[in-house]
């Protein structure tokens, strides 16, 4: 039987790998991806605990985290191709003009 | 649900409560018709209009009324509530916008890139954080803030032909959306909680703060809970940059434009301590977890902002780093709120100074023109005292309230924090915060050197020294109001708080 538990247990893991991607890799465009992971485990688990718990309100927060990871994702790639222009590149390593 | 149910909800609808938030926006979206509408030679009369209207919506807003517009208590279904706290940021951050755009006209007076943009989503910006004030649920809270937050990314790689903005932007889009991220899970986690009903204080809308606040103070060590205040607190700390979510600020700072570099380091500011002020009245029953965790935040992020500016040449990192410990004794003052009413007060007069100072210190900034902003550093300050007496004597007040040398208005702010503080028996932050006082008049008084002082610069005798640009020779008659309005008004707050004062104790 599959419980509230194992949804959230999901959703954590999903949390976590998303996480530690963005702190590990090193391509700016596969950490982005990993952003948009942490937000979409979220709303995993609050679709989870709607269910569950009852009440609509979790459903109705999802829409919010979905229209704003759209305008994000709109202008996070628009900032990304901009910069590859200018610098061919989107390793984090060599995005390195900015430091002491 | 029944029609009652809905009745009841739009009947809380007081639109009339909003009206400064609906004006931004509507003057927002005028900018842009009339980017369109005016003749090309017209278009240098858009930022000026942008600031008029803002002037006009902060003077009906501060005589209509101390508490809301005449608002008080929740609206439009318990998702904002109006209070007197948060008349006074709403008034805060719409400052901190007209001095931005003001600065804002200087940067992009030079550049050949579009303008009217920029004032469009500095106006969207002001109107979402004004509403994140006074916020009331986190449905609420998540989208005004994310509203700011995906403004601010615009914003810092506004100069897209520059690879130095662009890659501000970048981080602190990354920084910006992990924190949003983790911030949205404890939302998450928050909800998951408080929408247990086998729970005592279960409910059907646990987002909303007083709700919330009630099933924390039922179940004080419901782990759920206790995870997603803590995520919760570590998604603002990134957004007002303690220790150790700072790593941003130094580098976001030095790429970004310097009207987005005001921005940030005033307006940001304000909305995460608006949101933590909010939140410790709900987070209050946890309290036991919360007041420690913010201490030990508050003693590092003082110690680490003001020794890691000790080294720094590059201006605009120095001011970031500085605004680190700012930071550091703002939360303080949130820290003394717990058990010193007044001390939220201390906070916003705090925030006030510091706006200021601020906006004289980055206005003359502004005016030092050169060309990439971002290599701006100590020795570009030389001499500037005797090169144009009126931005050397604005610096010096603007750099001598951040550092808060008595009589300007930091010093009180300072005072005030501490005295909260020393009331709330926080003796162990209290002797960090003057450690890291006595460290920041170092490296402000290495500012007001360079600019006061001789500098020896190594002159070929052959060579023919370069054509300097003259500081401030595109100072006009505007500029020279704004800059005077935050050098009196600094200098005035110092003095003069009777009415304040009053207010305080009241």
């Amino acid at each position: 039987m599959i419980g509230l538990e194992h949804f959230i247990g999901v959703s954590s893991l999903l949390f976590a790998i998303g996480f530690f991607g963005v702190l590990l890799r090193k391509n700016t465009l596969v950490i982005y991806m990993c952003l948009e992971l942490m937000l979409n485990a979220a709303n995993l688990a609050l679709i989870a605990f709607s269910r569950y718990h009852g009440g609509m309100g979790g459903n109705v927060f999802v829409f919010f985290t979905i229209t704003v990871a759209a305008a994000e994702v709109a202008v996070g790639l628009a900032i990304i191709v901009a910069l590859f222009r200018k610098r061919q590149t989107v390793e984090v390593e060599e995005l390195n003009a900015l430091n002491n | 649900m029944s029609t009652e149910y809905f009745q009841k909800i739009a009947e809380t609808n007081v639109w009339g409560a909003i009206a400064p938030e609906l004006a931004l926006g509507i003057l927002a979206l005028a900018l842009l018709a009339m980017e369109v509408i005016l003749p090309k030679v017209a278009h240098g009369l858009i930022p000026r209009l942008a600031i008029l209207g803002q002037l006009i919506i902060l003077g009906v807003m501060l005589t209509a009324g101390s508490s809301g517009l005449g608002y008080t208590g929740e609206a439009f279904g318990g998702m904002l509530s109006f209070s007197e706290t948060g008349q006074l940021f709403r008034a805060f951050f719409l400052g901190t916008s007209i001095f931005v755009s003001y600065l804002g006209m200087v940067s992009l007076e030079k550049k050949t890139l579009p303008q009217v943009e920029y004032f469009h989503i500095l106006l969207v910006i002001t109107g979402a954080l004004m509403l994140l004030a006074q916020a009331n649920h986190f449905v609420m809270l998540f989208v005004a803030l994310e509203t700011a937050t995906v403004g601010f990314y615009i914003l810092v790689s506004y100069f897209r032909d520059k690879a130095v903005s662009l890659e501000a932007g970048l981080k602190y889009l990354i920084m910006g959306a992990l924190s949003s991220s983790i911030l949205l899970f404890g939302i998450v986690l928050l909800y998951g909680a408080g929408s247990n009903m086998a729970l005592a204080g279960g409910s059907v809308d646990p987002l909303n703060f007083g709700n919330l606040q009630k099933f924390l103070a039922a179940n004080p060590s419901d782990m759920l809970g206790l995870l997603g205040m803590l995520l919760v607190i570590s998604g603002i700390a990134f957004k007002i940059g303690v220790f150790p979510f700072q790593i941003w600020i130094p580098d976001v700072y030095q790429g970004a434009p310097i009207p987005t570099t005001a921005l940030l380091a005033i307006a940001s500011k304000g909305a995460g301590f608006a949101m933590l002020l909010n939140l410790t009245t709900v987070f209050s029953p946890l309290s036991e977890w919360l007041y420690p965790l913010l201490s030990v935040l508050a003693a590092l992020t003082i110690l680490f902002g003001n020794f890691a500016a000790l080294t720094q040449r590059n201006v605009k990192r120095l001011i970031g780093l500085s605004g680190v410990s700012h930071a550091g004794f703002l939360l303080i003052g949130v820290i003394a709120a717990e058990k010193v009413d007044w001390a939220t007060n201390a906070i916003l007069f705090y925030l006030f100074a510091y706006l200021l100072a601020s906006a004289a210190v980055f206005s003359v900034l502004a005016h030092l023109g050169k060309e990439d902003d971002s290599e701006l550093t100590l020795d570009d300050l030389g001499d500037l005292a005797k090169r144009n007496g009126f931005l050397g004597l604005a610096l010096a007040v603007g750099i001598g309230s951040l550092a808060g040398i008595p009589p300007l208005a930091g010093f009180i702010g300072k005072l005030l924090i501490f005295v909260a503080a020393f009331k709330a028996e926080l003796y162990g932050l209290l002797g960090v915060a003057v450690i890291g006082v006595v460290v920041s008049i170092y490296y402000y008084f290495g500012i007001i050197k360079a600019a006061f002082f001789e500098v020896w610069r190594y002159q070929d005798e052959d060579e023919e020294t370069p054509e300097e640009p003259v500081p401030g020779e595109s100072l006009q008659l505007l500029g020279k109001l704004a800059i005077l309005v935050a050098v009196v008004g600094t200098i005035v707050l110092g003095f003069y708080q009777s009415p304040l004062g009053s207010w305080l104790a009241g």
